[in-house]
């Protein structure tokens, strides 16, 4: 084992490979928020990579209902049972902007926990059965309460649920990565996308087992293991639609809600992707404790409950919630940003507008400023312009009615 | 934790080159990450010999453990010793105790018999919890001879030591008995739906997806032979030389057969005596070498390094053949 710099725990643990992080690593912010569970990204990724014999069971990516969903089920909880030691707990009375924003995890991490446990294996783990994979919609839009007939009030709800979208977190210290005796599995250089050798990989069933997110699969059909690939054909421009420009996921790309905003995260901070996480830090890493240090990231609901929330997103949710409840005027503009374009955002700059609205929310003054917002491609060009207030057009009343 | 933590703070670089430098020590004694050391006896080949017996064997003609098996009888056999794989990550085995191996040849053919217990017979591996019992013979490569002085890892073997293995899968022989094909996903779940083979139209409509079957099989696509249908063989023909190294040779010259009967599994693997491949060992009659062993139990999960291992060489001499 050697010791590496997780900066979502706060603090340096144990991982069996030296710290190697790509220049820019793929990473994504999904808003919970705006989430409906209309599947499209699920069947946008179904149709494009696993529509095939053996990959019936498979679903890369996958939107299932907190509290009582899970795809395969109940994969966090018996997670977070093998890495429970009583003391999972978070240190936040100090923080630092860029080595320990949220705080220092306190508890074990997978690693760290089957070191303690003397197992013998780089993490813990288990292997879902194929039961377990095979409702990937178990539990959707099933409530929780704790009494049957409590009804809802604003701002947080007695009765909940909330939609998690998933895919592959091509996380910095990948479990499944850890896992394989083969080294089958590779993180790339250039842009952290975590890939299986289809040659090397013997079915072992090792990156199954240990990664805690359960994203790679078994196919039973090829008798090797398979996983999402973040659509790293568009990553590398081959789509001719973006003209050699980097361009998003299929999941991201065919966001109905407009949910996703799919980037880089990198060191500049007028990145959209790396200043909603590490300079606003208003999107969280999911399950930050197993300590893969995962790179998807997420705007907390605002009506769940705190106490499940900081659970799965860490001490970070209540300052992210406040955030986003009463966005600040580059807030706003960096959020309209979202799903404006399938070209993949380096950078943005914000020609400022008129202030159009006034209110308080919740005892905090908020201002609505029209600012302009431009996403700049790969190469420094512009790819999207876009307003924070959306543009109204007013149909002529002579084509009322007409089609 | 606060204090620790202001002192990780604190002392960060430092404790950091220390870990660096820990490592790196460590790793003057592992040979690979997750490995402790072996101990002296590993390196001290066992005194039984394995000769493989000159039988004239004829031309069988069924290559089945029934016509093959009577063949053994003259031949004596090894009791090899199987225990817990402890050294590399992931651990695990320790549910076979031992295997007994016989071999025979007919001045062109090496049979090798290996017989052990196995209460649960695992010929699948189609669902993700299912994992296939297995054995596998391991020879080094080319003229060694193995002493304490001369240290070649029974575990595999080490860098610039490299071992030939030959690695029977019971699903492999599964998939022999189906016209030659893989079993398919269907022989796990008999009534699952499946878009190409219940649509009527499909080869008319859905052309494109038919033909894309190979092309959106990653394994099958990059050649991998675990996933190709019609390997017309059950046992592998591999390369390793340490762990994490096992790579499946360009040119496969293995192949074997099973029974599984009372508990008891009989595996037969078979192999030319000589094979052009650089890369397998080659065997002269008189001449010297050594094998060493490892069985799989699907049952207990078992796969990769979770696995029972035999920690010592075996020597295995070839008898001469009595021209007539």
């Amino acid at each position: 084992m050697t010791l590496v710099h997780n900066w979502h725990l706060g603090r340096r643990m144990e991982y069996p490979y030296f710290e190697s992080r790509p220049k820019h690593q793929f990473a994504a912010i999904f808003n919970i928020n705006r989430c409906i569970a209309c599947q499209t990204c699920t069947m946008a990724c179904k149709s494009a990579w696993t529509y095939n014999k053996g990959q019936e069971h498979m679903w890369w990516n996958n939107v299932e209902t907190k509290p009582y969903g899970g795809y395969p089920q109940s994969w966090d909880v018996k997670t977070l049972k093998l890495i429970d030691n009583g003391e999972n707990t978070w240190y936040t009375d100090e923080k630092d902007e860029k080595l320990s924003p949220y705080g220092v995890y306190e508890g074990d991490t997978i690693f760290e926990a089957a070191a303690k446990k003397n197992i013998n294996q780089w993490a813990v783990g288990y292997i879902p059965e194929d039961k377990e994979w095979r409702s990937p919609n178990f539990g959707e839009d099933v409530a929780k309460s704790n009494k049957p007939d409590e009804y809802s009030s604003l701002p947080e709800h007695s009765r909940w649920f909330f939609y998690i979208q998933r895919l592959c977190n091509h996380c910095t210290y990948p479990g499944c990565l850890a896992a394989c005796p083969r080294k089958a599995i590779y993180k790339r250089k250039e842009d952290g996308i975590v890939l299986i050798d289809q040659k090397r990989c013997r079915g072992y069933r090792k990156c199954v087992e240990q990664c805690p997110y359960k994203k790679p699969m078994y196919r039973g059909l090829t008798r090797v293991s398979e996983k999402c690939i973040a659509c790293y054909p568009r990553i590398e421009g081959k789509d001719p639609l973006t003209k050699g420009r980097p361009m998003e996921t299929r999941c991201m790309a065919a966001c109905v809600g407009q949910i996703r905003l799919q980037g880089f995260l990198d060191d500049n901070p007028k990145n959209p992707v790396t200043w909603l996480i590490r300079h606003d830090k208003l999107a969280l890493p999911l399950y930050p404790q197993f300590g893969t240090e995962p790179n998807i990231y997420y705007i907390p609901p605002r009506w769940a409950p705190r106490a499940y929330l900081r659970q799965m997103f860490g001490p970070g949710v209540d300052e992210a919630i406040d955030k986003f409840m009463v966005p600040s005027r580059e807030r706003l503009a960096v959020m309209s940003l979202f799903r404006m374009t399938q070209t993949i955002i380096y950078e943005y700059k914000i020609e400022e507008g008129p202030k159009v609205f006034e209110t308080t929310i919740h005892g905090k003054k908020f201002e609505l400023y029209n600012d302009t917002v431009i996403g700049l491609g790969e190469d420094g060009q512009e790819v999207v312009r876009t307003t924070v207030e959306e543009p109204v057009y007013i149909r002529d009343p002579k084509h009322y009615n007409s089609i | 934790m606060k204090k620790t933590y202001s002192v990780l703070k604190r002392y960060g670089v430092a404790l950091l080159s220390c870990a660096f430098l820990s490592t790196a020590l460590f790793a003057a004694e592992e040979t690979a990450p997750g490995v402790t050391g072996a101990s002296e006896e590993e390196f001290t080949p066992a005194k039984e010999v394995l000769t493989i017996k000159y039988v004239d064997v004829g031309k069988p003609y069924h290559m089945d453990v029934e016509t093959l098996k009577g063949f053994f009888n003259d031949a004596k056999g090894v009791t090899v010793q199987l225990q817990k794989q402890d050294k590399a990550f992931p651990n695990g085995g320790g549910s076979v105790s031992s295997a007994e191996v016989k071999a025979i040849h007919d001045g062109l053919v090496a049979y090798f018999k290996v017989t052990w217990s196995d209460p649960t017979k695992n010929a699948r591996a189609i669902a993700v919890q299912e994992f296939r019992d297995a054995v596998a013979l391991m020879f080094p490569l080319g003229a060694v001879e193995i002493t304490p002085a001369e240290h070649f890892s029974p575990r595999m073997g080490d860098r610039e030591k490299p071992t030939n293995l030959w690695h029977w899968k019971a699903d492999w022989e599964s998939d022999l008995l189906v016209k030659g094909e893989l079993e398919d996903v269907e022989a796990q779940y008999p009534n699952m739906h499946d878009d190409f083979n219940l649509n009527p139209y499909s080869a008319y409509y859905h052309r494109e997806l038919i033909t894309s079957v190979e092309v959106l099989s990653g394994g099958r696509a990059a050649n991998n032979l675990l996933s190709q249908p019609a390997r017309g063989r059950t046992v592998e023909d591999l390369n390793a030389e340490g762990f994490g190294t096992l790579t499946t040779q360009a040119h496969q010259d293995v192949n074997g057969c099973s029974k599984y009967e009372d508990g008891v599994w009989t595996v037969i693997i078979y192999r030319s005596l000589i094979t052009e491949d650089p890369h397998d060992v080659q065997f002269v009659p008189g001449g010297t070498s050594y094998f060493n062993m490892a069985v799989w139990n699907g049952g207990e999960q078992d796969r990769n390094g979770q696995k029972n291992i035999s920690i010592q060489w075996h020597p295995v001499t070839l008898e001469r053949v009595a021209w007539q």
